[in-house]
């Protein structure tokens, strides 16, 4: 079993000049996981790409939980297909 | 010699009020933003106009003068004097948009309001985080067996990464800091690897553990003895019980794969007996099985 590390949300929000609030209303809208480790908040290390693309666009674009909900369900879907354009063309490489 | 028109760049006309470069500037910005656009070169250099479009149209003092002297600036004194107090070497190039660090604006820019931005208000002193890359890497499994130092070329640059043992196939890293250069004096994207691992071995790996199977010759299976076994820590030598069964399998602890960023933690190899019946047999061989099998075995 592979540990899982987290960061504490206060040090978090320290660093990115944020509010806790906000945080937790992406957890609200089931866009992070949040845990507690002794007794405070934190978010698994393997999502901290994609939370700090989040606060990115929150902040360059202003955009609220329920948008960023729609854009990482796209951005999701994008990768995915990405990923099976790569995959199809490795195959295909097989094959030339 | 490039005049770069700030108005085209947001699609506006001169007459634009303040309204029309904020709606022009948040529906560019949010089409080109490096996140929205992950890998495209071609929407991080429009989101570098579009940004550098707005910080100078935005900005009653600086859109003044981009009015003022923006086709004739060579012939405006005021910057001249201004770029050699700067201490930047004569000559008029080109004007391009680079995207090396500290080249996040162009060189138009930097020529009528100078480099950074010192002089800007500080709500829109923010910088713009540079866009993530991703790339994708092939490697072994027996590669990944221990942790190791590789160099990557990515855009003519060499990248020197640690490659942990244990690693998943379809594993992403992120390596902080060799993604696309940020604007505004923003920090730089992250750059994310994943892992395609093909297995180059005779073992079957879940995890850390691995599995492998070993053929025995039936007069060991029956009898017993010793059979030598090939993990990938090197060779070791296996006492087989006498009337080992088909499909019996022998968990070697430790001799499986590395635990994934826990030093010195190994799954096990889990072998597992096929016993080989003979194909051919000599003529004293089958006397002897006849014999075998007058007994009722």
């Amino acid at each position: 079993m592979t540990e899982e590390q987290y960061i504490l949300i206060r040090d978090f929000c320290a660093g990115h000049s944020l509010e806790e609030h906000f945080l937790f209303q992406l957890r609200d809208y089931e866009l992070i996981r949040i845990v507690e480790v002794g007794d405070q908040p934190a978010v698994p290390r393997e999502e901290l790409g994609r939370l700090e693309r989040m606060v990115r666009l929150y902040r360059d674009l202003e955009m609220g939980p329920e948008n960023l909900q729609v854009v990482e369900h796209l951005l999701m879907r994008m990768e995915r297909l990405q990923e099976e354009i790569r995959e199809l063309r490795r195959r295909l490489g097989r094959w030339e | 010699m490039d005049f770069i028109d700030y108005y085209k760049v947001l699609g506006l006309d001169k007459k634009a009020g303040a309204k029309d470069i904020k709606t022009a500037y948040r529906k560019l910005a949010r089409k080109y933003h490096p996140d929205l656009n992950p890998d495209d070169a071609e929407a991080e250099r429009k989101f570098k106009q579009v940004n550098e479009a707005h910080e100078v149209l935005s900005d009653p003092e600086k859109r003044k003068k981009y009015d003022q002297y923006g086709k004739d600036w060579q012939h405006a004194e005021e910057f001249e004097k201004a770029r050699q107090t700067r201490g930047k070497s004569g000559g008029y190039g080109e004007y391009t948009y680079s995207t090396g660090p500290g080249h996040e604006f162009s060189d138009f820019f930097e020529s009528m309001f100078g480099g950074g931005f010192s002089g800007r208000s500080a709500g829109r002193s923010r910088g713009f985080r540079g866009q993530d890359l991703n790339a994708t890497l092939e490697i072994g499994l027996k590669e990944v067996y221990r942790t190791h130092k590789r160099t990557l070329a990515l855009d003519g640059k060499n990248i020197r990464i640690t490659i942990p043992a244990g690693i998943e196939d379809g594993q992403t890293i992120r390596i902080k800091g060799y993604g696309g250069p940020g604007v505004n004096g923003g920090p730089k994207g992250d750059l994310y690897i994943t892992f395609r691992i093909h297995n180059d071995t005779e073992f079957r790996r879940e995890g850390a553990q691995l599995y492998k199977t070993v053929e025995l010759p039936l007069t060991r299976a029956v009898l017993g003895g010793e059979v030598e076994v090939a993990t990938l820590d090197g060779k070791v030598r296996l006492t087989v019980k006498p009337l080992t069964q088909n499909n019996t399998k022998v968990r070697l602890k430790g001799k499986g794969f590395p635990v994934y960023k826990q030093e010195g933690s190994f799954g096990d190899l889990v072998v597992t007996y096929q016993v080989r019946l003979p194909e051919k047999l000599t003529d004293q061989q089958r006397k002897l099985f006849e014999q075998l099998s007058e007994t009722k075995l």
